[in-house]
């Protein structure tokens, strides 16, 4: 299981970097997605044990899951959604005011605007 | 009483957020919660220094079970430091005009986020807290809605974010090998563990908070979002967040990893060196000012790295007082950076004398204790890499002071005399730090004593 687990992690990590290294904003947002998952399938993977649902009355003489990591893995999921809705918002606002969203021509723009600005100065 | 320092930011920003931060009375009404803010603190530093560690535990719960939140003289000084500048960019911005919406709410929210992550006694909540705060200093890289702020910003998130996430799989690791996620008893707990596995963790724990202060090989983000951002905000980054990352190698390394510290100590003062190295000669090269004082940066986390590479009692002082000097100057010439007049000229040339290392400026104490620490282990190599990053600061600090000040270029900035208020302020603590240096320096003994590294 443990095996398993590692595996998937460390293909969706893998995968995560695969799209940050892409040249467009809303693939590198999709990559963070991605990694903050497989941070979080770790979080899960760090406390397997195999049991009953952590629910009171507990089940006589079974063990139950650890219940610590998934409220871990909750709230670590919730933080990933919120950054997530930011970084969209953050990434939408860099579209709406240069109307591209790659990354090589963002870089090209900014260069340019520098340009400008030093020309102006001299 | 302990929880009040972190109860009012966090009360004061929810409505905050709501309201229009540009109307002066909502700016001022900040300025005043951000103000009760820093006063309970305050308060609450006094008995930590004067009565030893406070500790209590959420809703009356028994430890381990609640979350355990306790104030200890390491954290107070973090503490005070990062809602001070924060306190100083939010009036300096109240007095310029605010120009967005929600600034004020992000700066109240940060302060609850930094103080809850220097509180907190878990790992856990040491994440969550470090994510509060995160995710207002997101918001806040985004202040002024140009494009070039909002690209600034999207570079800051995404690498800031992958930091977060290898501090995230350490807290799985931890949590792995010890079963516990309380500090006190992680360090008991990976005494037993596996070592390879304690030393993954310790490199990962190392990695994280070195993305967020922008060491050396993790900096590459820094200087695009400093100059990317506002003043205003880049003086919040430099002198407030970045103080997360001293402040978790130092709690950390040495507090909850010290063994772990002790085997990897060569590899941080070598990261520690090449960083006041690279740092120094990339700011030489620069001309824009913002530029010159992001790789600044980049070179003076360099120390602190070096100092708590060195440890022991004398290092580890000389780590907390540099990480509180270098805050309050990133600070001060952050603030002044957008302003002009020869009182701003002044300011800014106390601000380049404490980041040179020149007394009365409180920028003396820090070097001083780093000489200190490196005389103590005998290193003639350290002494000298400190004399030489003092040298190449001074030639890059008065390089851009001549070219911006002195030759009369600046035409750029707001010139109404009551935006220099608060740049003034800073400058005359940093004077003022420097001429009477005991409390400073007894500070940052105490904080060091409060380290588990300390003890032999």
């Amino acid at each position: 299981m443990t095996l398993l687990v590692s595996l998937v992690v460390a293909t969706i990590f893998g995968s995560g970097c695969y799209l940050l290294l892409k040249g467009d904003l809303f693939r590198v947002v999709a990559g963070t997605v991605l990694i903050s998952n497989a941070a979080v399938l770790t979080l899960i993977a760090a406390g397997f044990t195999r049991g009953a649902a952590p629910i009171r009355p507990f089940p006589q003489g079974s063990q139950v899951s650890d219940p610590l990591v998934q409220a871990l893995a909750l709230t670590a999921l919730i933080i990933g959604f919120g950054v997530t809705a930011l970084l969209l918002t953050v990434a939408f606002r860099v579209y709406a005011s240069s109307r591209t969203v790659d990354l090589d021509q963002l870089s090209r723009m900014e260069a340019s605007r520098e340009d400008e600005l030093e020309e102006t100065e001299d | 009483m302990l929880f009040l320092p972190l109860l009012i930011p966090w009360l004061a920003a929810i409505p905050l957020v709501l309201l229009d931060g540009r109307r002066k009375g909502v700016a001022w009404l900040a300025v005043g919660a951000l103000a009760a803010h820093l006063a309970a603190l305050a308060v609450l530093a006094v008995r930590v220094f004067a009565a030893g560690p406070q500790e209590a535990v959420t809703g009356e719960w028994p430890p381990g079970v609640g979350i355990v939140v306790r104030a200890d003289a390491l954290g107070m000084v973090f503490a005070l430091l990062s809602s001070g500048v924060l306190l100083a960019a939010l009036v300096h911005e109240t007095v310029a005009g605010i120009e967005g919406r929600r600034f004020p709410a992000f700066v109240v929210f940060m302060a609850a986020g930094l103080t809850g992550l220097f509180l907190a006694r878990d790992v856990f909540n040491f994440y969550v807290f470090f994510e509060v705060a995160m995710i207002s200093a997101y918001a806040l890289s985004t202040y002024g809605g140009q494009a070039r702020e909002a690209g600034a910003a999207f570079v800051f998130a995404v690498v800031n974010l992958l930091g977060s996430f290898l501090f995230l799989l350490a807290v799985a690791g931890i949590y792995h090998q010890t079963g516990t996620l309380a500090m006190d008893g992680v360090t008991t707990g990976l005494a037993t563990a596996a070592p390879n596995a304690a030393l993954l963790i310790a490199v990962l724990v190392l990695v994280a908070f070195s993305v967020k202060l922008g060491l050396f090989p993790f900096h590459p983000w820094l200087p695009a979002v400093y100059i990317g951002a506002r003043p205003a905000v880049a003086a919040i980054l430099a002198g407030a967040l970045a103080n997360i990352g001293s402040y978790g190698v130092l709690r950390f390394g040495a507090d909850v990893l010290p063994a772990q510290l002790r085997a990897g100590s060569v590899a941080l003062v070598v990261l520690g060196s090449a960083s006041i190295v690279y740092g120094a000669v990339q700011a030489i090269g620069r001309r824009e000012a913002a530029e010159v004082l992001a790789y600044s940066t980049i070179g003076q986390v360099g120390y602190v790295f070096v100092a708590v590479g060195i440890g022991g009692a004398v290092g580890l002082a000389a780590a907390v007082l540099y990480a509180v000097v270098n805050g309050l100057n990133k600070a001060l010439l952050f603030l002044s950076i957008d302003l002009r007049g020869w009182l701003v000229g002044a300011a800014f040339a106390v601000g380049a004398f404490s980041v040179v290392g020149v007394p009365p400026a409180a920028g003396f104490l820090g070097k001083v204790a780093m000489f200190q620490a490196g005389v103590e282990i005998g290193s003639v190599a350290l002494v000298a890499l400190i004399f030489l990053g003092g040298a190449l600061s001074f030639l890059y600090m008065f390089q851009l002071y001549q070219s911006d000040f002195w030759a009369g270029t600046r035409e750029v900035g707001r010139s109404a005399p009551r935006t220099r208020v608060v740049a003034l302020a800073l400058a005359v603590l940093v004077l003022g730090l420097g001429a009477w240096p005991e409390p400073l320096l007894a500070v940052s003994r105490d904080a060091a004593a409060a380290l588990e590294g300390t003890r032999p």
